[in-house]
């Protein structure tokens, strides 16, 4: 079995002692990682519907987290009041709220050790995968909620799993960002469709964990349902400090069939760009060199971490934003943005003339913070380049925070090898 | 259970969910944004589209963001999704939501726009009605099933309750 299988055979109910790909199984979660939403409606029909069913109390309710991240602190009068019923809603449990500044969801998860190895976590983000890196079953939801906050229960189709194995040193000027586009490019949106799937290799293996979580975080753009980096030194080295709970590592066996196997080598790529509007029309960034840009965004729970603003930093650092470019810097969690404070990384953004905001999911999903307009054009490190995914109209070319950095001088889609 | 309707043919692969319904909606009350759907891909799909209709569309229709999407689908009153395959949050957003996500390899060249359809969710089977023609679907769990004939996970929750109640 993979490592997966076993905390899903572990947290299954009842406990089963093995699970089979293609089998749906209903588990019991350690961590639900939930949002302070957006809507309303949902947060009072979510209310009524455990009335009607007679749930009073929620089975989950102390492992039920209810991040403020999108559209925090919330930027129109109607996101406020959606907000203000799903805070009644989790006060009304007893649900804990993390309400605002804390960063997006699943960092924050696994910052504060909540999420650990061979933890099961539910996330209501579509990225909650991420969490995967610290050797979790992290995974997104869409229909369940229901089931999880009156029974208690989700379920799973147990999936296949893809190993990516990525080996090579990096060359200057490329970045863990620019290794996940590369992958993204090379596989595809469907590339890991439906099935979890392992980052491995070399690389990997020298990989700090601001860097793991942004490997896994672009594993949801292949379709994958989970990501998984085996726990090693490095990781236990992170989660130590920080674990609320005693954890367990789960391990492959030697013999497990991977449903399909990716060698990658990535000794001799250059900085990588997504061109519009897919996350995998990935291209060399010298192909798009000195595209007009209105807008440099950096930040998102994809490159939002310590290293990535030490990335940007290093580019800009003494250096100032194109006139005519809005430069937007969003940490992932507060617990970046007070180490990149420490560090002066923020101090250099600001020198740059940098707009830097609270920790949260800004602009990524459009909703506030560095919107699009119609025929904008923005470089950016966030998740995902969907057509109108940050306004309607807009253009987004996906890189790394030294692209984005080098690129906010400039003006242009720029190469940040220049100014390293 | 068998459904017929007419079909709204979204061909292409990957449509995400902020394609179906654009995340600046997504505050809207549900039975609003009905009128915002698919607005990216056709602007007057929405009031075209008549309750009953069917949507056939492409490969991972509805990846991306787990955004509620399928309420704006479900507010038209469309009685069935029928794809090539689906992203998997929006897929269960669906079953929750008591709107069938039928995947079917091979639909989007069975139909054209504004043909009728036969689903046949007993036997896996979309028939053409215009051309007679049938494709075979990858049947859904079966506790998906009956969720949707139940009419979402409400109704489910509810027939589960007092089944265990009663047991």
């Amino acid at each position: 079995m993979h490592a997966l299988h076993k905390i899903l055979a572990d947290k299954a109910r009842p406990e089963r002692t093995a699970v089979t790909p293609g089998e749906v199984v209903e588990i019991e979660p350690d961590v639900y990682s939930a949002i302070v939403g957006v809507n309303a409606g949902e947060a009072k029909r979510l209310a009524a519907d455990l009335a009607e069913l007679g749930v009073k109390e929620l089975p989950l309710r102390d492992r039920i987290y209810a991040n403020s991240d999108h559209a925090s602190p919330a930027p129109t009068v109607a996101l406020a009041a959606s907000q203000n019923a799903w805070r009644d809603f989790y006060r009304s449990y007893g649900i804990k709220i993390f309400d605002g500044g804390m960063g997006v969801s699943h960092l924050v998860m696994v910052e504060q050790g909540i999420v650990v190895p061979g933890s099961m976590a539910i996330a209501v983000d579509s990225h909650g995968a991420t969490m995967g890196a610290v050797g979790a079953y992290a995974t997104s939801l869409g229909g369940g909620r229901l089931t999880l906050y009156a029974l208690g229960r989700h379920w799973i189709e147990v999936p296949k799993v893809t190993l990516v194995r990525i080996s090579g040193k990096i060359k200057k000027g490329v970045l863990g960002r620019d290794v996940a586009l590369y992958v993204n490019g090379r596989l595809g949106q469907r590339g890991a469709y439906g099935n979890a799937v392992e980052f491995a290799g070399s690389f990997v293996e020298h990989l700090s964990m601001d860097l793991r979580f942004t490997l896994c975080n672009m594993g949801v753009e292949l379709g994958a349902v989970a990501s998984y980096i085996q726990p090693d030194a490095t990781t236990l080295d992170w989660v130590k400090e920080r674990a609320s709970k005693p954890f367990k590592v789960f391990e492959t066996d030697r013999d497990f069939a991977y449903d399909a196997t990716h060698e990658i080598d990535v000794s001799n790529i250059g900085p990588q760009i997504a061109v519009p509007h897919a996350p995998d029309d990935v291209r060399p960034v010298a192909e798009v060199e000195g595209r007009r840009i209105d807008q440099a965004y950096l930040g998102s729970c994809a490159s939002g971490r310590l290293e990535d603003f030490a990335a940007a930093a290093a580019v800009l650092k003494g250096r100032k934003a194109h006139p005519d470019v809005r430069f937007i810097v969003t940490p992932g969690s507060r617990e970046v943005l007070k180490a990149a404070t420490k560090l002066g990384y923020i101090d250099v953004m600001h020198e740059a003339n940098a707009i830097v905001t609270n920790a949260n999911c800004g602009a990524c999903p459009g909703l506030h913070g560095g919107i699009l307009g119609p025929g904008d054009v923005a470089i950016t490190s966030i998740t995902r380049n969907f057509e109108g995914r940050m306004g309607p109209g807009g253009e987004i070319y996906l890189a790394s925070p030294a692209t984005v950095a080098a690129s906010a001088i400039e003006g242009r889609i720029a190469n940040p090898l220049k100014y390293l | 259970m068998r459904i017929t309707g007419r079909v709204w043919k979204f061909p292409q692969d990957d449509i995400n969910t902020g394609l179906i319904r654009r995340q600046m909606y997504n505050h809207l009350p549900f039975h609003e944004q009905g009128k915002h759907c698919m607005e990216s891909l056709d602007p007057g799909f929405a009031a075209k589209a008549q309750p009953g209709d069917i949507i056939v569309a492409g490969k991972n229709f509805g990846c991306g963001s787990s955004t509620p999407a399928h309420q704006s689908v479900m507010a038209l009153g469309i009685a069935a999704i029928v794809a090539e395959s689906y992203g998997k949050l929006f897929l269960t957003n669906c079953v929750s939501g008591g709107l069938w996500p039928i995947s079917c390899p091979g639909i989007v060249g069975l139909v054209n726009a504004g043909d009728r359809i036969e689903i046949d969710t007993e036997g896996w089977q979309v028939r053409n009605l215009a051309s007679g023609k049938t494709l075979a679907c990858a049947p859904l769990p079966g506790f998906f099933r009956e969720m949707i004939e139940l009419g979402g996970e409400k109704a489910y929750l509810k027939a589960r309750l007092a089944r265990s109640a009663g047991a």
